[in-house]
């Protein structure tokens, strides 16, 4: 006997399976609306203590310090431009590994598991309502935060964001391959953490990378995120760019292909070895 | 004839029985804290890569050449830029353990579904919160001797004061920063969803008490907001036990205020507990998520 499912998956069954995902996160983003406050104003308070440290590095207000590294003494611009990405970073890093652990811990992971949905699908799903919500609060955030702080861009917007594209792509394949250690290792809160603060920091959302102590540089330049938070800058604040900024477009396209691959075959190769050992379930 | 039932408890509680439970809570806290072997990343990373970042920003803000750092040091009166950031960044993290600890420890309980049937046993309810505080100034004091330890050995950060002040300091800050974290986890009970909450108290704690620099660099109106503010005499006080040789009579301006607050969140901590406890009996809100 020829066991036949009784699902008939095609494409639009899997583009209302996206969809019911992003509108129930939708739902749930929105039940609690102080959830998208604190997202609007949690990135102003921490660059909130750098700006006040940056006047005890000022003279005059110049941070020339600051302009010897980056060639901008407007170091709250810089700052301020590393957030935002940032807060797309954070959004791919956490919107599939913390919602798989969400999804374990409310126990709904395992029937989910069972639809005939691709996984990737599932995935990219948790991440469309949180992108777009970041969209939104980032927006605010900017609006407050540059008033507050002040945001001079001298450069040209479009390319900004066009650059931008292919680094937020590549961090889905990062996503994918995270995805798959957390449900490996159950417990994610400590390891989306901390991975995130150190890929943030080491690819100088902060900071002009040029100036981390010798030995971190390298680590620095081998992450494509320090190509794309400096080619996004190099477009709008003009400041010197680690490569030329064809180069570090480049770079970011390669990157792009390399990781959604990468991400997605450690991803299947690890959700695999979960299934044969059985703990979907478990957390 | 006329039959009246009294029912009768067969708890019969005392403080042996207290105490027991206390230890109960304390032993069951410490299996799930040493149960997830992410508790090693997060006692030996974290002391040192959340103060790294401000730490990076400043060697950025130096220039290559250091003319910044001149003028941070000319300004703060440190000598020693990372240890200037690190006491204030711990002392933020440890605020910030503690809202997410036991600020959070009953609603965990709560989403669990464990919390309602604790409540049934005849014991004293506070210790459970109690029971979170115990493995939680433990593990926190972890923290606070490897972050000590790793910037010590990492980034050669010496101690030019006494280790009994500095712990001093930090005794008379426990009463403030539990007290806090006493009344935030009877709020999250009938708040439920509170991670806005913990982000808005970090983050005044972030904002106005000088993490990584002098509160005299804040405008006026916002010193005055400082002042009233624990963390602010902490982070004051441990940096002059720790690089400035500070007694007990140069850190009594900030050891008082400290024990000052220490005593009022104890009180409010306690009370809001209480006015939780017989507001879940009486709405039957402890069950519910």
């Amino acid at each position: 006997m020829e066991i036949e499912s009784l699902s008939q998956p095609s494409l639009n069954t899997q583009l209302r399976a996206l969809l019911m995902i992003a509108r129930k996160d939708w739902k749930v983003f929105w039940r609690y609306p102080l959830n998208a406050l604190s997202q609007v104003m949690h990135p102003i308070i921490w660059i909130t203590p750098i700006y006040f440290m940056g006047k005890a590095f000022s003279t005059n207000g110049q941070a020339l310090g600051f302009a010897a590294y980056s060639g901008t003494s407007d170091y709250m611009s810089f700052i301020l431009l590393g957030t935002i990405l940032n807060n797309f970073i954070m959004t791919v890093f956490w919107g599939m590994g913390y919602a798989l652990k969400n999804d374990m811990d409310a126990g709904v992971l395992e029937s989910n598991w069972l639809m005939p949905v691709s996984r990737l699908l599932i995935l990219v799903g948790r991440t469309l309502t949180s992108l777009l919500t970041t969209a939104i609060t980032s927006l605010f955030m900017f609006v407050i935060a540059a008033t507050l702080f002040g945001f001079r861009p001298t450069g040209n917007t479009f390319a900004a964001f066009l650059t931008a594209l292919p680094m937020l792509l590549g961090l889905y394949g990062f996503g994918f391959a995270f995805a798959g250690i957390v449900l490996l290792m159950r417990e994610a809160n400590t390891l989306v953490d901390v991975s995130s603060f150190l890929v943030q920091g080491l690819s100088g959302s902060n900071f002009p990378v040029q100036s981390l102590p010798s030995w971190l540089i390298p680590v620095a330049l081998a992450l494509p995120l320090t190509y794309g938070l400096d080619a996004v800058r190099g477009w709008l604040l003009q400041t010197q760019t680690i490569l030329p900024l064809r180069v570090e477009i480049g770079l970011l396209i390669v990157f792009m292909f390399v990781m959604l691959w990468f991400g997605s075959w450690v991803f299947f190769r690890i959700e695999r070895r979960v299934r044969t050992l059985g703990t979907l379930g478990q957390h | 004839m006329e039959t009246s039932l009294v029912p009768q408890s067969l708890g019969q509680p005392g403080l042996g029985s207290d105490l027991r439970a206390f230890l109960a809570v304390v032993r069951r806290e410490w299996r799930i804290f040493t149960r997830y072997p992410s508790w090693i990343i997060a006692l030996f990373i974290w002391p040192l890569i959340f103060p790294m970042m401000y730490i990076l920003t400043a060697r950025a803000l130096s220039g290559p050449d250091g003319s910044g750092l001149a003028i941070f040091m000319e300004t703060t009166g440190a000598k020693d830029f990372i240890g200037y950031i690190v006491i204030g960044t711990t002392v933020w993290m440890w605020q910030n353990i503690v809202l997410w600890d036991v600020g959070f420890s009953l609603r965990n309980e709560q989403m669990r579904g464990t919390l309602e049937s604790n409540w049934l046993s005849p014991t004293w309810r506070f210790s459970y919160l109690l029971g979170h505080t115990g493995p939680q100034i433990v593990s926190m004091l972890m923290f606070i001797i490897v972050t000590g330890l790793e910037f010590g050995l990492l980034f050669g950060v010496r101690l030019n004061g006494s280790v009994w002040m500095i712990l001093l300091m930090m005794l008379a800050a426990i009463p403030s920063i539990y007290g806090l974290g006493f009344a935030f986890a009877s709020l999250v009970i009938t708040v439920k969803e509170a991670n806005a909450f913990v982000f808005l108290i970090r983050g005044i704690v972030m904002i106005f008490c000088g993490i990584t620099f002098p509160i005299s660099l804040l405008p006026g109106w916002m010193q005055s907001v400082a002042k009233w503010l624990p963390q602010t005499y902490l982070i004051h006080g441990m940096r002059a036990a720790a690089f400035s040789n500070a007694g007990i009579k140069e850190l009594a301006p900030d050891l008082i205020p400290l024990l000052l607050f220490g005593t009022f969140w104890l009180v409010i901590g306690y009370s809001t507990f209480v006015w939780m406890e017989r507001r879940a009996r009486r709405t039957g809100a402890i069950g519910q998520y």
